[in-house]
Formats: C-alpha cells, structure tokens, sequence
C-alpha cells in the first residue's frame, strides 16, 4: 500500500464522521434487517410459541391448561416416543454419513477432466429435480413385489425384497431414497466449495511432489471445511424433518417401522389432538439438531481464521 | 500433464462409473415416465416391461382434464418463483451481513437463524397460521409467499460459501473506493454464481414442493397448489396408475427445466481470476 | 344385550311395514324449506368443507347448484380436500377460530368435536319435527346413534356403510367354485377356500384368495370390532372409559385373523394404499374383499365390471350375526353467526333429501327409512345383502382417542401379522397403551 492510498483511506474515514469500520457495520445490520424481521416473524416467534405450548395440555380446540413440565415426563416414559426417537436416529446416522462421503467422493470424481461432462452431470443430478410427493409416489411403485427394484434385485439371484411390506426392511427402503435424494445435492455444493480452490495450490504440491492422497488431505480437506460444514449440518437437519416420504409410503408402518419424528408429532397434534405432546416432541428434535450443529460448528471454526 | 497409465485408468473406472450413477439417477425419473405410457393391464406385468408396448397415448390428457391442473401449475410456479428470488437476495444479503463484516451480536444473530430451521413445521404451523391470520393473508399469494420469502437454509449456505471467498478482493475494491452496495453486487455476488444457483434449485424444490403450508392456508380452489392437487388426485376413486404417472411427471417438469437452465451456472466452473498476486 | 336387538329388530319391521303401507311422500323428508319456521332473507354465505371422492364431490356440487337457485340469497363456498388432509386442515382452522359453517367427518371424530363444544345441535324447526327422537324416527333404528350426544341429535350421516364380503366370480369359476354355492358363511368356511383360490408362482403370489385391510390402521380396527363381537366380546365399553383388547374374545379374533390371513392372503405383497384400498380386489389380484357398498361404482367401472358377488360378513356364528357399519357425516358448526347456521342446518337438509340420488350417484347408503324401497335401491347390486348387515351392525367405536386406539390395534395386527408376534403378546401392549390414553 503507498502512501497516497493511505491519505486518501483517512480522508475516507472521516466522511460521515464514522470511522470505516463503524460504517460497515451499519451497512451489514441494514442489509441482513430485512431477512432478521421475517425469520424473527414468521419463524422465531412461533417456534417460541410452541415451546410455550409444550408446557400445557392443548387439544388444538379448547384452551390450553398449564401442566409445567408433565409432557416431557411423560414423553420419556412412553415406548412410542422412544420408538419413534429410535427410528428417527437410525434414520439419519445412515441418510447422512453415506451422503457426506459419496457426494464428496462424486464431487472429486466430477472435477476431473471428463467427457461429456455436462450429461454426467445432469443424470446424476436428475434426484434432486422430483418433487417429495411425485418422489414418495414413484418409489412406492418401484419397491413393489414384482417392481423395479425387486426385478434388478433378481439379476443378482437375490429373492424378491417385500420392502414396504415388512418392519424389517421398511426403514431401509426409505433410508435408500433419502441416500439418492441427497447425494446429488451435496456433490453440487461440494463440487462449488471444491473449485472454489485455485488450482495454483495444487499445482504448487505437485512440483514439490505430493501424492494425490497427500494433496487431497492437506489442501482441499482443510479448505473445504466451510462447505463440509455446511452440508454436514444441514444434511442432519433436512434428515431429522423428514416426513413426506413415509406419510405418503407406509403411513409410519408397519408396527412403527417407519414412523420418523416430525411423522409422529404430525400424527399426535393433529389425528391425536394432543399438540402440547406433539410440541414437547419438537422441542427433543429441537435440541437434539442444536446440539450436534453448535458442536459441528465449535468443531470446524477452530480452523478458521 | 497426464501421462499414459493414469489416463487408462481413468478410461477402465471412471467412466463405467459415471455411467451406473447416471442410471442410478435417472432410474426412477424413466420409470415414472414409461410407466405413464404403459396400459393398465401392463403396468404390473411379469416380467417387468421395460418399455411400454402397446403406448398409451391418452393418460396425460385424461388426467390433465380431470381437476383444474393448469391453474395449479400457474399458482405453483408464480409462488415457487417468487420464494425463490426471495431468498437468493434476502439469503445472500444476509449471508454476506454474517460471514464478511465483523459486529455486535454477529454470532447471536447466526444461531438464531439457524434455530429457526431446526423445528418442524407441523409444530410451528398453529402459531404461524396465527400470525398470518392477524396480517389478514390466509386465502391470498402474500400469506403463501411472505412467511417463506427467506429461509434460515439459504442464509447458511450464502454464509458458509463466502466465507470461502477471499477477503482480498472486497478490501481492494474499497480501497478503490467503491460502495458497500457496489461491491456486494458487482464482486461478490458474480463470484457467488454456483452456490446461488444451488440455492436456487433447492429453494425451488422446496417451494414447489410446499404441502402443508398451502392445505391449511388455502381454502379456496383457486389458489390450489399442484402438489395439493396431486394429492386430491390420488384420493379421487378411478384414479389408474398410468394417470399418476403422468400427473407426477408433469409435477416434475417445471424442476427440469429449471435445472437445464441454471445447469450452466453450477456445472461450469468459476474461475478466481480476480486474484492476482 | 340381545334382547333389545329382537326389539329393534321388532320395530324395524314394524317401521318398514308401516313406510311400505303409507304414501311416498311421508317415507322421505320434505324436499321444500318447511314453512314452519323464517327462513333468513338477507345475502348469507357459508362455507361447506367435505373430503374427495368423484362422485360424491360432483353430487354436492350438483346440489350446491340447485340449492343456490334455490335460495338466491345464499353463497355457498366449497372446500375439498383429501380425507387424509381433511382432519388437519379442519383442526387448524378449528384452533384459529375459523373453519366451515357445515364440516364432513367421519362419525367417529365427532365425540371429540363434540366433546370440545364446537358442534351445533340440529336445529328442528328446519327439519320439521317438534323433538329429536322425532327426527331419530326418520332413520333406520340406531341410524342416528353416532351423531347422538346427550339425547341431542349432532351430526346426520350421509353414509352409514356396511363392510360385506364382495367376490370375483371370474376368479371362483376359474377354481370351479360357484358364488351362489361355495360363497363362505363362516370364517371357517373362508379359509378351506384358501388353498384352492391362492395361487403362487415360486416365491411369489400370483392370486390371493382373501386379505385382511393393512393401508390404514382403522381399516383395520373396523374388522377387528365386528369379529371381536362375534366371539362376544367388545373393544370398548359404550361410555368409551374402558378397553377390553387383550380380553379373551379379541385375542381369538386376532388369532383367527392371522389364520385366515396364513390360509388365504400374502400382506407382504399388495397394490392397495390409503388413497385406493379396494385395488387389490378391483385388479383381480384377491378372490374376496371386505368393503362397503360404495365401492360397488368403482367395481362395476373395473374390468369386474358386474361379474361379482356380494355376501355377508363372514360369521362366527351365523346364527348370531355381528357387523360393523361406519359413516361419514355432517356437522354444524356453533362459533357462527345465528342465522348463518339455520342456513347451514337448510343445506345439510337439502343434501340429504334424496337418499335415492346418494345412493345412485355415489353409492352411499344413507341409513334412514325407506331405501330399500326406491327403484334405484332396488337396482343397486346385491342391495339387500348390503342393508341386512347394517341391521346386525354396531357402530365403529365412539371415543375421544378413537385413532390413538386404532393405531394401537393396527400396531397388534401388523406385528402379529408382519413379524410373527404372540397375539396374546401383542393384544397385551396394545391395553396397556390404550389405558394409558383413557385414563387422562
């Protein structure tokens, strides 16, 4: 930096009788107020009115009764909600970590110097194009006795798979789609964090003769610690919430078999009326996601700057 | 730079691979679609048939005909649309306020709009509904568009994939003198290019797919969303599977297209050729 | 018990000979606001909310049209939505204070509605009649049950279904059985035909020749209530304070449930989902089927077209008929203004003025005198088998928690069924969830 450009910064700072870094501030609240009034009205304040809810009795139609902390004593208690907290886990420890390590090994995979590139890509990312309700609707077909996937299964001389049929295999035949659906989705962002990183970098290691694996550690690990947290975060929080695809496949069955968290709360607000339940329920989710994403996040800043 | 080997390699693995997750992606998308071909009678024919034969010509007429499926079409997208351009402004506004300036309750503020994503919105949906009630929006675009304009999603992204973006480039331009806003626009958002289309066809997905919100919010016909209408579809008796089939892919048209568009944005690289050192 | 059944029984044919003996016009109600009371002059609109189902949507549309020639100074605004979405769309709207002038239910929902306040008596002066009970003579004796609270009459069904035993006649004849004489009686009976109508082909079933209902957990319960009585027992006392599922007689309907279902039926293999759950039947992939006559257009409108049968409900005892009817109906709703819900209670009138067209259009039975006797009934496939087992029916459960109580059963039947659990077991988790439920 010269001379004259730190004259001229000072002069600069003296504009509007704020120093720069106040003026940036102002700048930075201005632009996210907009965003802040809308997730603050339309979604703080209810989320903390349904915390508020969990501390009564609701039946959705007469008023509330207050009954402290009666809902999560019993919650703990009940086997269901166990149950459902059980299968919403299984859920997504094996939806997420199978997503994070192939659509960042897919993402790598595309990065490369391919042919046809463009096609690849699209196919692969066609999942992530079908609606939730057309997705649950497709599938219920293809996991049919005699359907697709039963039939490629044959190939393999494996017997047919009753899949929505079964409490064994019903929460895998989810599991599977929440791993198709995903997959694409993180590759792309991943794809994005990955050329974000200059190509020089790599350049650089492999004059200095670093292997693949070496360069794939200690350059782009590191670097794309940001989008890893990203998409492991939200990856766990998309998994926790979902609830279309078994509404609409099995309807939480059979025997509880699929009967996810948000599934549960969905049936014991509104076929139950029991909201004051269903808002404890989410507060367990609540904290469960809150949790992991603090931890998740007090993990990845320790290496930014 | 290649050299001989590494590229055989690459010709044995990594094309066959791409190849089986190219048809793992578009399995189910081929099969929604031939089965919307395919006659009843051989829709669960054994073995599976692949192809349909004889083609059914009529299930997408006959299903399009059968509840007022264009007007869905139009609310879903207007609404989708707007969502969308929402939150890539308001999110990548926000997400720059977060990653790139330093101030007061900076962190605070972050959690909080992380919060907000964590709880389902079955538990929200009373409260919200409320709210909405009280602005006088049930039954009208506002009511659908306004609670959903910005997402905690979209913020987070924007955040995370700046905070990628190296600081060098926006304190040049301010020694250059340049405007807050100008920069914003000029530098970062056109660096921003791919995560803004991911974001975009996320939001997109989610807006379309929006179930729940419109079926309490909306009582009146007109203002139908079409996955609202796939549904009243799917619960009308004498629904055949070839019409559900086809009802589905055009429910997934608009999400196609949307992706051949941005396709551009995210699959072609960036280059940071900003940076000169 | 049984004795006010041969009394009802009694004054069934008492009421139907006395119907059959009177003029037309005194059997149906009148079709004419009843100038016994001031019907509102000013613009009124109000809102009607139902679930889809094809004919049944265009039927109130249709009605909705004629009402409005009608009564030019009435708007009324329709809202449809799927049953599944029904509920909560209804729930949240009911909990915002908003909401329908007139709500469509399944009857059993309305103990909880009612319980919560928000319903309407029927109001008389529209219908004509100086007392409930007089209103209540309109139905078929125990028509009204449902909607009855108090000694006021809450809700009138448009439906009251039967569940009967309907059959593929192609599928029996291909097995050289004859509807007419191989049709079962008993469970028993069902179950020798097992071997001889289920066909597989390997590891996979080609044909079954009867499956018990496992898209929705009150399906389930709905055959599991009548098959309980049949054994003579019941899943919940009449006051709805107490639950016997783990008593002896629903532990031998379980047990039997699960083996007519080894005998004749693959669960694990099936088309059927919430939204269409006669498809198995209607595909010709199950020999027999458990439904109610509304699905009678939907199997005249498959490649079935009319080649079937329609029997009783499989017995225990035959000589001690038990069978389920179910309904939907609808309700009024009382945060309204006034006037607003006279007009509504009008329109609910209106619509169910012609039991005949309901049963032409939609296939609905409504349970009130007299249709058997219209021409459309009497073209109606296997009518009479349909309204003989309204007559031995009782109705699905009444209770608050009614779903937390299906749900418990359907949980009993598909571990029972799906993974090979005890029944006894399975019944016992299942009294154990739902006294918890009835206790709070």
């Amino acid at each position: 930096m010269s001379a004259s450009g730190s004259t001229q910064s000072r002069s600069l700072r003296k504009l509007f009788g704020l120093s720069i870094s106040e003026k940036q501030a102002l700048f930075a609240y201005a632009i996210i107020l907009p965003t802040l009034a809308i997730i603050v009205i339309f979604r703080f304040l209810p989320m903390l009115q349904a915390f508020y809810i969990s501390l009564h009795e609701y039946d959705l139609i007469r008023p509330p009764t207050f009954i402290w902390f009666r809902n999560f004593i019993d919650l703990v208690q009940d086997p269901l909600f166990l149950q459902s907290a059980r299968v919403s886990a299984i859920y997504v420890v094996f939806s997420c970590v199978p997503v994070w390590v192939l659509s960042l090994a897919l993402a790598a995979l595309f990065n490369r110097e391919i042919r046809a590139k463009n096609f690849f890509r699209s196919a692969s990312f066609m999942p992530v194009v079908m609606p939730a309700v057309v997705n649950a609707v497709v599938w219920t077909f293809m996991y049919h006795q005699d359907g697709v996937v039963n039939t490629i299964l044959a190939w393999f001389g494996i017997d047919p798979i009753p899949w929505l049929r079964s409490s064994k295999w019903a929460l895998w035949a989810v599991i599977l789609i929440g791993i198709w659906r995903a997959t694409p989705y993180y590759m792309v962002i991943f794809l994005a964090g990955l050329q974000a990183i200059p190509q020089r970098y790599y350049e650089a290691a492999q004059i200095d003769g670093a292997s693949s694996w070496n360069q794939f550690r200690h350059i782009t690990l590191p670097l794309l610690k940001p989008t890893t947290l990203l998409v492991m975060v939200m990856s766990v929080i998309v998994a926790m919430k979902v609830f279309a695809v078994p509404l609409i496949m099995t309807g939480g069955g059979p025997a509880d078999a699929t009967r996810v968290l948000p599934l549960f709360i969905y049936q014991t607000a509104f076929e139950f009326f029991k909201m004051g339940r269903a808002a404890a329920m989410s507060v367990f989710l609540f904290a469960a996601v809150m949790i992991f994403t603090i931890f998740q996040i007090r993990l990845f800043s320790r290496g930014e700057d | 730079m290649m050299r001989g080997s590494s590229r055989y390699r690459q010709m044995c693995v990594t094309y066959p691979l791409l190849v089986l997750i190219s048809l793992i992606g578009l399995l189910p998308f081929y099969w929604m679609v031939a089965c919307s071909f395919k006659t009843n009678e051989n829709m669960f024919l054994m073995p599976l048939q692949w192809f349909p034969h004889p083609i059914n010509w009529h299930a997408y007429g006959d299903a399009w005909k059968a509840q007022d499926f264009t007007r869905y079409f139009l609310n879903t997208t207007f609404i989708a649309v707007a969502i969308t351009f929402g939150n890539l402004l308001l999110g990548s506004l926000a997400g720059y306020s977060l990653s790139k300036f330093r101030y007061f309750g900076r962190g605070v503020l972050f959690l909080l709009i992380l919060s907000t994503m964590m709880l389902p919105l079955e538990v929200t949906m009373v409260p919200l509904f409320l709210i909405v009630k009280k602005f006088g929006w049930p039954n009208t675009y506002e009511g659908l568009i306004v609670p959903f304009v910005v997402d905690g999603f979209g913020v987070f992204l924007m955040r995370q994939y700046l905070k990628g973006i190296p600081n060098e480039l926006i304190e040049a331009a301010r020694i250059d003198g340049a405007s807050e806003l100008r920069i914003y626009w000029q530098i970062v958002m056109p660096l921003c290019k791919p995560a803004l289309a991911a974001l975009g066809v996320f939001t997109f997905r989610e807006a379309w797919d929006m179930y729940i919100w419109p079926l309490i919010i909306v009582t009146k016909d007109s203002l139908r969303t079409l996955p609202l209408g796939i549904s009243l579809f799917m619960s009308n008796f004498g629904t055949s599977w070839d019409q559900l089939m086809a009802v589905a892919a055009i429910g997934t048209l608009p999400m196609v297209l949307l992706f051949f568009f941005l396709q551009r944005s995210f699959i072609q690289g960036i280059a940071i050729s900003g940076l000169k050192e | 018990m049984r004795f006010i059944k041969r009394l009802l029984a009694v004054v069934l044919l008492v009421g139907v000979a006395w119907i059959c003996t009177s003029t037309v016009d005194a059997a149906t109600a009148p079709k004419q606001t009843n100038p016994g009371f001031a019907f509102p002059t000013e613009n009124i609109t109000i809102e009607v909310w139902w679930h889809e189902y094809g004919p049944f949507t265009a039927y109130v549309k249709e009605l909705i049209e004629a009402y409005k020639k009608l009564h030019p100074n009435v708007t009324v605004n329709a809202t449809i939505a799927s049953s599944t979405d029904m509920n909560q769309k209804l729930t949240v709207a009911l909990a915002s204070g908003t909401g329908p002038d007139i709500m469509d239910a399944d009857a059993s929902y309305y103990v909880a509605y009612y319980a919560k306040g928000i319903l309407e008596p029927a109001n008389l002066g529209v219908f004509g009649v100086k007392s409930y009970p007089e209103l209540d003579a309109r139905y078929v004796s125990g028509g009204l049950a449902s909607g009855t609270f108090d000694g006021k009459i809450y809700t009138l069904p448009y439906q009251g279904n039967s569940m009967s035993l309907f059959i593929n006649n192609k599928l029996f004849a291909a097995a050289g059985l004859d509807p007419k004489k191989d049709a079962p009686k008993t469970w028993k009976d069902l179950m020798a035909l097992g071997p001889k109508l289920r066909k597989v082909d390997g590891k996979r079933t080609v044909q079954k020749a009867f499956e018990f209902p496992y898209h929705s957990p009150r399906w389930q319960l709905q055959d599991l209530q009548p098959m309980t009585e049949q054994f003579g027992g019941k899943i919940l006392s009449a006051d709805g304070k107490t639950a016997y599922l783990n008593s002896p007689e629903t532990l031998k309907a379980l047990t039997l449930w699960r083996d007519v279902t080894k005998a004749c039926g693959d669960p694990k293999n099936t088309k059927s989902t919430a939204s269409n759950p006669n498809q198995d039947f209607l595909d010709g992939f199950t020999a027999m089927w458990i439904t109610g006559p509304w699905a009678t257009p939907q199997v005249l409108a498959s490649p079935i077209k009319n080649d079937f049968t329609v029997v009783g409900l499989p017995q225990v005892n035959p000589a001690k008929p038990h069978t389920m009817v179910y309904g939907w109906a609808w309700g009024v709703n009382k945060n309204k203004p006034e006037k607003s819900k006279i007009v509504a209670w009008d329109f609910v009138r209106f619509m169910l003025a012609k039991p005949d067209e309901w049963l032409a259009k939609a296939g609905f039975v409504q349970p009130v005198k007299g249709v058997s006797e219209t021409e459309v009934a009497k073209k109606f496939p296997f009518f009479n088998v349909h309204m003989k087992d309204v007559q031995t029916a009782t109705w699905y459960i009444r209770s608050e928690n009614v779903n937390e109580i299906a749900q418990a059963v359907g949980r009993a039947v598909d571990s029972v069924v799906y993974d090979d659990a005890d029944p006894k077991t399975a019944l016992d988790a299942a009294q154990a969830a739902v006294e918890k439920i009835l206790k709070k």
